[in-house]
């Protein structure tokens, strides 16, 4: 039962890089084979991610991997700090650099002073999880090494910790928080834990008076920052118009700012709206309405939630990832490892709302209704920043796939 | 960076014999070479009824999975890549046992007429015998099943991988009468059927047989022993024809992406020859066509400096083509010296000592630009920021289809075309 068909879910280390790579300022060394990293570029631009003059590879040659010679990267170290200048030099392992055991750390620990730039080695070469433990490793190195515990405080800044260019339309649902932010509590984002932001942010994000805390990944990383810079930290995300308005009251607690009233009766009156669609449910006769989500899990637990908030049973909550990261899973939410699994879930559907990715699209039957909320993105692109699927737009656009739903019921 | 100091660090053409002697540009590379697993995927695209098993890390399943996403000849989503992923369970105990039982979920569900097993580098780490494991399953399925190996740090590149998955395919050929037909090995891309050396071959009534690995069937490897000659276009495919020479007794002409006409006019002899078939005349008009337009383009071309980056051409070969035109070769990037190469290398040591690197390293060449001020670059470039610093990009990908005299011709457009650029666009910046 181990054939996959489709696309695997990606390695710890692809979250890694993935993450890694959106800090501009910064420099990805790969310590392995070059195959990969040229590999590596189909999936990180259609991902939006630049990597001219961030990713490089070092290559390893049969005597590397036989002799354990680390020349090669001690050399491609010095030039990529005298070249480049970045601020931090992210040291990852490959796959066959991580198998035959060699110390990264060791060499970032000797070479770093004969460099200006911070190194930073991630030993993972792939094999210790999904990308969600990679991206957690990648958020608490970055908060552990990289942020100054003695930033100055910045009154009126948040950071955005949890971020991952993986997810689907990550950008706008980033775009979507800075606005409920700014016309919330008039508040500026300082880093955003990791999308389009730089290693200076990052290490001068200390100073910020909140983290947001979008996914369980990304606590370990506010926990360090907690503790060494007191930065408060506030976890979840925004979605549906009640769970926006009860995220933004959290924030607001934990900074000691009212959401602005505006804004409350914005989503006020968007929620009581929304709660007409609750008699759909009693009017229909054959057919009522259900719906699947699966995409990662915070992604997974907001959309259900406004599913609920609507009053639309939610059958199916699969996580697309393992839950080893995520703190006190809800027991709602399954995880199934084995892509064949997968297919029979998807297969078994009937006359549901299926949020979820391409490969389910492929899977599922035409009785059903498909909204792309999750990554891999297999047909088109994305290439909008304002289309969220977070905050009162993105409630907004998932209600109109709601009614296209609706449409297909009787 | 310091693009003297890069220089510094290069040697010199006449300082190399072989390519573990070239140097890399720099020991940190953007974007790198490609890797053999994808050349594997290359050649099994074209065989139409096999599928490919990718034997490795979820990052090398995925990335592979992903370049075929939105190809017809995979299938797609759906189609003929599929994988087993390893964890660290399996890279300690080994992954045999794993990947059977995903061979049995494949046969039952695809019924594939053939099977790579493409193991990549960690598998070749842990040393799992894929051999051995692809024997078996081939006996029990009674369907070919064939090992590829494809771990990259023992290669340079992506060309092992395709060689590797066509020089397998031996086995799955069986003696047959010969039926007078020509075998096409190692095209990599294009429509055979729209070349030269396709129309030349149809006009003189012969038939095509096995296209491996551009486009045919399981059934079509089968029977590949058919064939009166096999036509090699590519190094790659140069094992597996000096097998089949063995195994068969079919003899080979190396005809590959030449770009000198007397090559050219040497292969077409070859090959007529080995056919037992009268001389065409039409190809004395395209070898006289192609030999007036080289003479014509000498002025124009004279004195052009160029780096070579890597074009669908062989790669001394052309240098040598364009070095004999008059052009100055700066700095050729290669990823392999085989000994087929030597007479040309010593024919641009008569004229001109370039730098020599390898291939797939394009960062830091910006600085070596502003140091040697190349005309033109040959290759795979960023052409905005080429013409930035006063280079044009010598497009030469279009002959990735084309074989025979059409190649000179197109070869010499490309440059004459890009030399008139260069020259246009150094006007513009005084």
């Amino acid at each position: 039962m181990s054939l996959c068909r489709y696309l695997p879910t990606p390695s710890d280390r692809m979250g890694i890089l993935w993450t890694l790579l959106c800090v501009e300022g910064s420099v990805i060394l790969e310590y392995g084979p070059a195959g990969t990293t040229h590999y590596s570029m189909g999936l990180f631009g259609e991902l939006g991610i630049e990597q001219q003059n961030r990713l490089f590879s070092t290559h390893m040659s049969e005597d590397d991997v036989v002799m354990g010679d680390v020349s090669r990267l001690e050399r491609a170290l010095l030039e990529v700090d005298e070249g480049y200048a970045p601020k931090v030099i992210f040291v990852v392992a490959s796959s066959v650099s991580a198998v035959i055991g060699t110390d990264l750390r060791g060499v970032c620990a000797y070479m770093q002073d004969k460099v200006k730039a911070r190194l930073i080695a991630f030993e993972q070469g792939g094999f210790r999880g999904d990308y969600s433990v990679g991206i957690r490793e990648a958020y608490r190195l970055l908060a552990e090494q990289v942020v100054e515990p003695s930033a100055e405080k910045q009154r009126g800044v948040y950071n955005i910790l949890g971020a991952s260019a993986w997810n689907y339309r990550a950008l706008s649902d980033v775009n979507e928080i800075r606005r409920l932010m700014k016309e919330a509590f008039d508040m500026e984002c300082g880093a955003c834990l990791c999308l389009e932001t730089d290693a200076e942010a990052i290490r001068t994000c200390g100073g910020a008076e909140i983290n947001l805390v979008l996914r369980d990944e990304a606590l370990p990383a506010a926990r360090a920052m907690s503790a060494s810079c007191g930065t408060a930290f506030a976890e979840g995300a925004p979605y549906g118009y009640k769970g926006t308005l009860a995220w933004l009251e959290k924030v607001g607690q934990a900074i000691g700012r009212r959401v602005h009233p505006k804004l409350m009766a914005q989503l006020r009156k968007r929620s009581m709206e929304a709660a007409q669609y609750r008699m759909y449910g009693m009017m229909l006769k054959k057919h009522r309405p259900a719906v699947t989500v699966m995409a990662d899990y915070p992604v997974v637990r907001g959309l259900a939630g406004f599913m609920e908030e609507i009053g639309f049973p939610v059958a199916n909550q699969v996580s697309m990832h393992s839950l080893r990261a995520v703190e006190n899973p809800a027991e709602d939410v399954r995880y199934l490892p084995v892509e064949k699994e997968r297919i029979e879930l998807l297969r078994g559907l009937s006359h549901q709302l299926v949020m979820a990715d391409d490969v389910a699209a492929r899977l599922i039957g035409d009785d059903n209704t498909y909204l792309r909320v999750s990554m891999p993105l297999v047909d088109g692109a994305q290439i909008a920043t304002h289309m969220p699927l977070c905050g009162p737009r993105g409630a907004d656009m998932i209600l109109e796939s709601v009614e296209r739903y609706l449409q297909t019921l009787k | 960076m310091d693009g003297y100091k890069i220089l510094e660090q290069m040697k010199r053409l006449r300082n190399v014999e072989r390519i573990k002697e070239v140097a890399p540009l720099t020991a940190a590379m953007f974007p790198g070479t490609h890797c053999p697993l994808m050349g594997a995927a290359m050649a099994v695209r074209g065989i139409r009824d096999s599928m490919m098993i990718i034997i490795g890390t979820d990052e090398c399943a995925y990335y592979t999975k992903h370049m075929t996403l939105h190809s017809e000849d995979y299938g797609g989503l759906m189609g003929r890549v599929v994988s087993v992923t390893l964890d660290g369970n399996d890279v300690t105990f080994g992954c045999a046992q794993k990947v059977e039982a995903a061979f049995a979920e494949l046969m039952a569900e695809y019924a594939p007429k053939a099977v790579f097993l493409v193991t990549t580098c960690v598998v070749e780490i842990i040393g799992d015998n894929f051999d051995a494991v692809a024997d078996g399953l081939s006996e029990r399925y009674g369907i070919p099943v064939l090992a590829v190996h494809t771990e990259h740090f023992k290669c340079e590149n992506h060309m092992p991988g395709i060689e590797r998955t066509i020089t397998a395919c031996l086995s799955m050929m069986e003696k047959r009468p010969c039926d007078g037909s020509v075998n096409l090995l190692g095209q990599r891309m294009g429509n055979f059927e729209e070349t030269e050396l396709s129309r030349v071959l149809k006009e003189a009534g012969v038939r095509i047989g096995v296209q491996l690995p551009c486009g045919c069937t399981v059934a079509d490897i089968e029977n590949a022993a058919a064939a009166r000659v096999n036509i090699v276009v590519n190094d790659i495919a140069l094992p597996l024809a000096r097998k089949m020479k063995a195994k068969f007794g079919i003899p080979y002409i190396f005809f590959d992406k030449f770009a000198d006409p007397e090559r050219i006019l040497a292969c077409y002899r070859g090959l007529f020859e080995a056919l037992e078939l009268a001389w065409p005349e039409s190809l004395s008009a395209l070898y006289q066509q192609a030999k007036s337009a080289q003479a014509e383009a000498r002025a124009a071309l004279k004195g052009v400096t160029y780096i070579y980056g890597n074009t669908p051409m062989r790669c001394f070969e052309f240098n040598r083509f364009m070095a004999e035109l008059g052009m100055e070769p700066q700095i050729i990037q290669t990823s392999s010296i085989a000994p087929e190469d030597r007479q040309d290398i010593e024919a641009i040591l008569a004229v001109s000592d370039p730098y020599v690197t390898k291939t797939a390293n394009i960062a830091p060449l910006q600085y070596v630009y502003d140091v040697l001020h190349p005309m033109l670059y040959l290759g795979h470039e960023y052409a905005a920021r080429l013409r930035a610093k006063g280079i044009a990009m010598a497009r030469t990908d279009g002959a990735g289809s084309l074989l025979g005299f059409e190649i000179t011709l197109f070869a010499l457009r490309a440059l004459t075309m890009a030399a008139r650029e260069a020259r246009e666009i150094r006007k513009e910046a005084r």
